[in-house]
């Protein structure tokens, strides 16, 4: 049933869901927020706090990386990892996984539990990583902004 | 808009370690690695030469700290310290590991050294 | 706490949601070393009315599930059984909820060795004088991580196979 929410939220690539990152207006990205524990409330924060603003598709937008960014801020289990791929799998174009918190980087605080998944580099390639538990909104943030530098120099 | 007293990254003051290693028998991640060797060394006036450790290397390793505090709390020189920084975002999992030069200027502006 | 036995688990409980307690609060396991205790919480939804009960079953035993008195019981009974290492005879759905084929016994029991403590380097075993001046205190005992049973830690097990299966 996770992994069928999972893979919803992968398909569902509307405007709506684009952001910009305050402060790089020619960032326009589509986060898609894989969000499996706390982590995922400061994603909601730094979205409440207008440290990402919803993407006005239109003439006149700048477009930048254009790219779709999935964000792993969660604990991700080893039943749990197959959804976690099929929505990576379901990624056309341009896509950029980023591990948000210390979870989804290593195991974090599960480090040493059986079912956890120690790192979701285990499962696919990891642009950039953000350490945390959790990390401050602001540490999203910063960690997309690398994901700029990351991508240019690539 | 971020405090100054913000969890955001760990800071250490290398003079006031004693390299005890309490804080990497604690933590619970396994995250801190210490490594220390022994000196000799005489001071004046002292009738024999006492042992005391040298702090070599300090790591924490970013990407499994669960930013309990417990190394903080427990060190008893306060010698570790909390610091409002945040962006530390790395390319690479390893990137996300941190030694004396990087911990040593991350200790907060705010916090006295406790050398001073 | 109301403590019964086993063989009386189902009717107490049965009794307390004949009586109103209709709300599932939760359910769990103790390891208590040959035995598992279970622990249940079932409330009145409108009154303070609430009962904890307990019961002691034989590491690896059974009990009646109370998930066709209670849904909500089903995930509990699910996870407990998992994580417990015992059965809940008559749950409808008993898949594991976590663990996939050959992780090993059930998490939540003390006896289960986390392979990860074990296989990983614990930074703290080092000592400040692991510069060759070693020895300077020979009574002093190599330090051992919690978690990680005598015999288990990676020096201890070179050698032989003390981690199940490998
Ligand atoms: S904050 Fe906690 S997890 Fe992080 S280094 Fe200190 S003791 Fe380890
Ligand atoms: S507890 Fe403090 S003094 Fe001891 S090793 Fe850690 S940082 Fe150094």
């Amino acid at each position: 049933m996770i992994s069928l929410a999972l893979m919803e939220v992968a398909e569902r690539r509307t405007p709506e869901r684009a952001y910009r990152v305050a402060g790089a207006p020619a960032l326009r990205i589509v986060v898609l927020d894989v969000g499996l524990a706390c982590c995922a409330l400061e994603v909601g924060a730094a979205i409440t706090a207008g440290l990402l603003v919803p993407d006005v598709a239109g003439p006149g937008v700048p477009k930048g990386i254009d790219a779709t960014v999935l964000l792993i801020s969660g604990t991700v289990t080893d039943a749990l990892a197959p959804g976690v791929l099929r929505a990576w799998d379901a990624i056309d174009g341009a896509r950029h996984a980023v591990s948000f918190g210390a979870c989804a980087n290593t195991g974090g605080p599960y480090w040493d539990a059986p079912t956890v998944t120690k790192g979701i580099d285990q499962l696919l390639p990891v642009t950039v990583y953000v350490p945390g538990c959790p990390p401050r909104p602001e540490a999203l943030i910063a960690g997309l902004l690398r994901l700029v530098d990351e991508t240019a120099t690539a | 808009m971020i405090p100054d007293e913000a969890h955001g990254v760990i800071g250490l003051q290398p003079s006031a370690c004693t390299s005890c290693m309490i804080c990497v028998r604690e933590c619970p991640t396994w995250c801190i690695e210490l490594e220390s060797h022994t000196e000799e060394v005489s001071e004046p006036g002292a009738r024999r030469p006492k042992t005391i450790n040298v702090l070599d290397a300090f790591r924490i390793d970013f990407g499994l700290c669960m930013y309990c505090g417990i190394c903080v709390d427990l060190c008893p020189f306060d010698a570790l310290a909390w610091s409002p920084g945040f962006d530390h975002a790395a390319s690479s999992a390893g990137g996300l590991v941190h030694g004396i030069n990087e911990l040593v200027n991350w200790w907060p502006a705010t916090n006295p050294s406790p050398a001073d | 706490m109301i403590r019964v036995d086993a063989a009386e688990w189902r009717s107490t409980i049965a009794g307390f949601h004949g009586s109103g307690c209709t709300l599932f609060g939760f359910l769990t396991g103790v390891d208590r070393g040959d035995s598992v205790e279970i622990i249940g919480r079932v409330a009145h939804p409108e009154s303070i009315e609430a009962h904890l009960i307990s019961t002691t079953i034989p590491a690896g035993g059974t009990l009646p599930s109370l998930n066709d008195l209670y849904l909500g019981a089903s995930w509990h009974e699910r996870e407990t059984g998992e994580m417990f290492g015992i059965t809940f005879a008559g749950l409808t759905d008993a898949r594991p909820l976590l663990r996939r084929a050959q992780q090993g016994s059930p998490p939540l029991l003390k006896s289960s060795v986390l392979v990860a403590r074990v296989v990983r380097e614990w930074p703290g075993a080092a000592e400040a004088s692991d510069d060759g001046r070693r020895g300077g205190n020979p009574s002093r005992r190599r330090q051992r991580p919690a978690g990680v049973p005598e015999g288990f830690m990676q020096d201890e097990a070179d050698g032989r196979s003390a981690i199940g299966g490998t």
